[in-house]
Parts: C-alpha cells; structure tokens; sequence
C-alpha cells in the first residue's frame, strides 16, 4: 500500500497520496477532513456518477448543484459565484470522462471566498490542465480505482492525493478508525483501507498506465476523425490533456442510435442518462429537471463508445461504420 | 531456573495460516475469477452470502467491505442516527463506537463482567428517552448474556444489534452468535476465525425489509445502474475476497473446536497460579476463542518475560473506550467503569490460534509458571 502510495503521489505530482476502500470513500474521507457535516453546502455538477453529491448527503451536508458548459461537460466557473452561500464548506469539480474542469477559475472563486477545492477525478488518472496533472491542482483530488476505470485494481479501490501535509496526517487516521497509535483513538472513525491485494495489483498497474492512456488516446483521435462530421465529438482544448475514460459523443435520436449499434454488435452506453438532480435520491432537494438545463439536456444526448487500447481494428472500424451508417440512413 | 528448549509462540499466526495447497486452491480461483471480470458483486458474493446465512442460521446475508461497515449498515438500516443513543459495553475494539459515531448518534457505555462480557445487570440503568439500541459485542468470541439482552430491549422497546465481529461460529445455547438481535455485524479481518486476505465482513439478519434496503444502500442506492433510490454508499464485499471467504467457510468450525482444545489445555495448566485469574466458562456457550485473555499480577514484567522465552503476548487493550482522547466530550473518567478499568490494567491475551500445537501450549504454560514461580 505504502509504495503505491508513493507511487500515484509521484505520477500527480502531490507531497502525498493515502489508499482508501474506493472512490466513494475517498471523497466522503476528504469531505469530513476539511469538516463538511451536518447543514453544510458543498458544491458539485449535476452530470456525474451519484457518488459527487451522495458523498455530501451522506454527511448531513447539502449538494448544490453548478450548472455545466456546454462544450466540456465540466461546471462552469460562470455560474459558480452565485451558488457560493456562507454554509458553502467545498467545491467538487468532475473531470467529467478524463477531462479536466477549468480549473484556474474555479480555484479563483473558491480562493477568494477562502473555500476548499476537492477534484472529483474518479475518471482523470493522468489527465492534465495546463501541465498538472489533475489530483494536484485542488487542496485534494479523490481517485477511485474501480476495474472499468483507466488505473484500475480487480475489485473496490480509492485513493487521495494532497499536498497538504494536516489533511494528510488527519487522512491517515481516519481511514484507519481514528487510530494514533495501536492502542489509542484520537477522533471516532471507520475502516477505510485500500485493501493491500488491491495495491499489489495496482502497483504492478502504474507501468502500464502510459501504455494504456496512449491506448486511449489513438483511439480517440481515430473516432474523432472519422465522426466529427455527423455527431459532436469530445473537445481538447490547448491546456488540456484527455484521457478518455468514457469517449463521450453528442448525438441527436441518440436512443435509436444505440439500438442501432447494439443490432450491429456494438455496445454503447450513457454515462449517465439522469441527471443527479433528476434522481429519485434527490427528491428532497426541490430541484426541477430545467433548474440545471445544460446537464438535463446532455443526459438525453451523449454517448459512450467503447474506447480501450485492445479493441481491434475491425472493432474499431466497426464502431465507427455503425454511428455513420445510422447518419447515413 | 531450568531452561526448557527454547521454542518461538508468536500471537501472529498468518504465516501459518495458508499452506501451500490451501493458498493454490484459492490462485486458482481467483484466475477463474479475473476471466469473468465479475468484480463488483460478483457470483463469489452471492455464494458466500448464501453460505454464511447458512452457518448462522440467518435468513439474509449482505456481504459488505468491513466489519466496521458492516456494524455502521446495522446502525443506518435501523435508522439510528443524529440525537439517538447507543449502549455497548467500553472494553471493546474502536469500531463498535467509531461505528455509532459515523452514524452521528452518541455511544453510551456500560460496565462489564468477569467474563469480558457487557454486563446485563448494568443495561437498564444506561437507558434514557434517547436509547434506540443495545449492542452487545462477543467480545474475545464469547456470547455474552442474549436471552437477558433480548428481554431487556424488548421490554425497553430498544433494537438489539449484535456486534458478532470477533464471533463467527460462537453460540450461546445452541443458537449461533449473531442470530439473536434484529441485525448483526461480522468482521473477516485476517485474525477472525471467518477471514479473508484482506478486510470483509457481513451483515446478517432476518427481517426481510433490512435486507432489501441494506442490498440498495451498500451500492449507491441503485435501483438499476441508471436509477438511484436513495442516497447510498459504496460498501461492497470485494469479490476477490468473497473467493477466499468461500474456501475458508467450512473450515471456521473445525478451527474454532481446535481453539477450544488449545484453551481448556491453557485453563488446566494456569488455572492453579494464584497470580492469575481465569475466567470462568459456562458450559452453555461455544467460546470462539477469537482472544484467549486472563488477568494476571505484575502484567509489564511478565510481558517482558514472556517476551524473552519467545511468547508473544499482546493487551486487548489497555485503554478502555470511555477513557480514550476521542471520547472526551462523552463525559466520563476514570472511575466510571471499575471492572473494566481494573480489567485493562491486568488483562493479557496470550496467543490460542488453531496451528499451535500442544508442545507449544505446554512451552508457554511453564513460561508463565516459571515467572511466578521464581
């Protein structure tokens, strides 16, 4: 665990990394560090795993939900400002899919307001926004490791990174039931251990993750290339590095396009078809779909294709001869 | 002092733990596994919690990542939360109140008996208007009093969980620990007697409507991939280690009979030593021997001792709950528990695993006899 730890620390660009149980744990965790609790507001996107706003529910604190661009899917700094209260106690930017929120504005806003920035970057191992990589650019990134993920172990995983050495000390009691020392508990916690099998794969992972983003990334390009005529593809802007955890497209009769591929072999999926708002979850937030249109409207519109460095080159071309024949139809 | 030929008792006993063929058998199960690619939930979790709802006569399993976990799905599935209380003996290990704590209520300690045991005599004074709960832990695998527990709750109107973590094959007159309360928590640490490589643990209980709400809530609350229900966690059962579980089920009985040999051979040979006090064993209780504690005078010196001929003795724990820094805003001190107060300055746990074997047991018999004989 340890020399994973050192490891993933090195590969962000933080002091220090701390193995948790998963991805969820790992923003519950870092949450409770910088002292989200009970009537807090923490601030997130609406178009993400649930884990981004259940980690604050789960606390007794309240998601508030940032509206996302239009063209990267991530929050927007735009609308951010406003949704700040004084029960506002952390802001989570995704790097939705292996991209990157833009981060700078973000971190202005909360810096000013004197707030902490966790990153979300469940999806962005490696991704990087203006040469850093994400986990490094906040006060803390959350990674979980989850086997559908870019770095991923067989089985549950999470992992932290932080340069700040008082969240770090405090992390490593608390995932380990607020233990000093064998025998002494400073504060109540829970077992949240990267379990050490996990590491040992995790370890032997790390190198091979260049491989695997490169992977990633061809295949991305070569989508791009051959799609970007009939559906939105995923955009790179200058300053940002995309790993493709998810190569998300934006189609119109999105629905009859994966019916469409699904008859030809090919399995698309929607990360995520309801926005965290929309949820039943969520009922208790009084939130209308159109309070967040941006997000609302991608969830009737992306697409996911598989995008893994193994695929083959028929697969591939099969993946990209299913989304043009639909168009072409 | 006549020198025995030295041997090594190490309380650890892991190294000893998976031989060879053991160990193959379960690589080769999990290379099984990684073909699938099943890790989140896989088929090994299901069989496991299949299994385990079999060997404590439960009707529902849920597999979750930890003991600790698994006693905080206790807590939120009865719905005890912010305002409630909690009551649970104060000899413990950290999770039983770290649990209660994560859940935002307030554990409320009772005193303990000569057994280790929560105390029963000492439940009904603890409870308030608050008092959702009682939660006996079998601690050192001893169930405690459950037929009085169960009528305390009942007449109180309080739910009973039971914190059957260090318990696993433990029964209290026949019926197995853990299958007493309205839910249960169970831990598979590496040093269970139940154990993975790793952390595991369960929840257990017979209420159909817990099982189906801890089901949603230990994975994110998800109806289907797409569809929340309610808010939930991530505590899932590692797979990978629901395939070691799997190998190991059937063997947690035949170990723990295997303990108990090992403790009636320690209790006969230190039984007699008027330094020491040993517990007294109620026939009516299969003791899983998770800890084999005694109390004894002079504790730091014989630690040392021991420690010199090669036993490896540890304290289980020399800080009670109420008195540790994380329970200072509880208000209590020292003098609010004598037994367990006194209990924890002179307990040691001597090591009493299923591999060790009689010359070993004898060895660390007359260890301990020499120091009090010299």
């Amino acid at each position: 665990v340890a020399d994973f730890e050192r490891r993933f620390a090195d590969y962000c660009g933080t002091k220090y990394a701390v193995g948790v149980a998963d991805g969820t744990a790992a923003l519950i965790l870092t949450l409770r560090g910088v002292g989200v609790g009970r009537g807090d507001e923490v601030i997130t996107a609406p178009n993400s795993f649930v884990a981004s706003a259940s980690c604050a529910a789960l606390l007794g604190a309240r998601p508030v939900f940032v509206d996302v661009r239009e063209s990267d899917m991530t929050l927007d700094p735009e609308l951010l400002e406003r949704a700040i209260t004084p029960k506002t106690k952390a802001i989570i930017p995704v790097h939705l899919s292996g991209h990157a929120a833009d981060m700078d504005p973000i971190l202005e806003i909360a810096n000013r307001h004197r707030i902490p920035v966790i990153e979300d970057a469940a999806q962005s191992v490696g991704s990087t926004y203006k040469g850093k990589r994400t986990g490094s650019l906040g006060l803390a990134g959350a990674f979980s490791l989850h086997p559908l993920k870019n770095l991923h172990a067989v089985g549950d995983a999470g992992i932290i990174t932080t340069s700040d050495e008082r969240l770090y000390r405090w992390l490593l009691k608390a995932r380990n039931h607020g233990l000093r020392t064998r025998d002494e508990v400073e504060f109540w916690s829970i077992n949240s251990r990267l379990d050490t099998i996990q590491a040992a794969i995790l370890v032997v992972s790390m190198d091979h993750l260049d491989t695997w983003t490169a992977g990633r990334r061809a295949l991305a390009a070569e989508y791009s290339a051959a799609l970007k005529d009939v559906v939105d593809v995923p955009v790179e802007p200058p300053g940002y590095l995309h790993t493709y955890q998810t190569y998300m497209i934006k189609a119109s009769r999105r629905d009859d396009l994966i019916e469409h591929l699904r008859s030809r072999g090919v399995e698309a999926k929607v990360h995520y078809p309801q926005a965290i708002h929309t949820q039943p979850a969520a009922q208790e937030l009084g939130l209308a779909p159109d309070d967040f249109p941006v997000a609302h409207s991608l969830a009737q519109r992306i697409v996911s294709l598989p995008v893994y460095g193994e695929l083959t080159r028929q697969q591939r071309q099969s993946v990209i001869d299913g989304v043009r024949s639909f168009y072409a139809s | 002092m006549t020198t025995l030929s030295r041997l090594r008792v190490p309380y650890n006993y892991l190294d000893r733990q998976f031989g060879k063929d053991e160990t193959e058998e379960i690589l080769d199960d999990l290379r099984a596994l990684v073909e699938t690619g099943e890790f989140t939930i896989g088929p090994p979790v299901l069989e496991y919690e299949r299994r385990l709802g079999k060997l404590m006569q439960v009707k529902h399993v849920v597999g979750t990542n930890t003991g600790t976990d698994a006693l905080i799905l206790c807590l939120k599935a009865l719905r005890i939360g912010a305002g409630d209380e909690v009551i649970m003996q104060t000899n413990t290990f950290y999770a039983s109140a770290g649990a209660v704590v994560a859940v935002g209520a307030k554990p409320v300690f009772v005193d303990v008996d000569d057994q280790y045991a929560i105390d029963e005599n000492l439940i009904e004074q603890a409870i308030t208007p608050r008092t959702k709960a009682i939660l006996p832990v079998h601690w050192t695998g001893l169930p405690p009093n459950m037929p009085a527990i169960i009528e305390i709750a009942e007449r109180s109107s309080l739910k009973v969980i039971e914190d059957a973590c260090p318990a696993v094959g433990a029964s209290y007159a026949g019926r197995p620990a853990g299958a007493w309360g309205d839910i249960s928590a169970v831990s598979m640490h590496p040093l269970k007697p139940l154990h993975v490589w790793g952390d595991g643990g369960a929840v257990v209980t017979n209420d159909d409507t817990l099982a189906d709400w801890l089901r949603l809530y230990r994975n994110h609350g998800m109806i289907n991939r797409d569809e929340i229900a309610i808010w939930g966690v991530n505590q899932r059962l590692q797979t990978v280690q629901a395939v070691v579980a799997n190998r190991v089920l059937d063997k947690v009985n035949p170990w723990i009979d295997r303990r108990i040999e090992i403790a009636n051979q320690l209790d006969a040979g230190l039984r007699d030593v008027p330094e020491l006090i040993v517990p007294p064993r109620p026939a009516d209780r299969r003791n899983a021997f998770q800890l084999y504690i005694i109390r004894v005078q002079r504790r730091a010196e014989l630690l040392r001792f021991l420690a010199d001929q090669g036993v490896e003795a540890k304290v289980h724990y020399p800080i009670p709950l109420h008195l540790q820094p994380a329970a200072k805003d509880l208000g209590y001190s020292r003098g609010s528990f004598p037994v367990a107060e006194a209990q924890a300055d002179d307990i040691v746990t001597l090591p009493g695993h299923q591999y060790l074997t009689a010359s070993e047991v004898e060895y660390m018999i007359s260890a301990v006899r020499r120091f009090y004989d010299r």
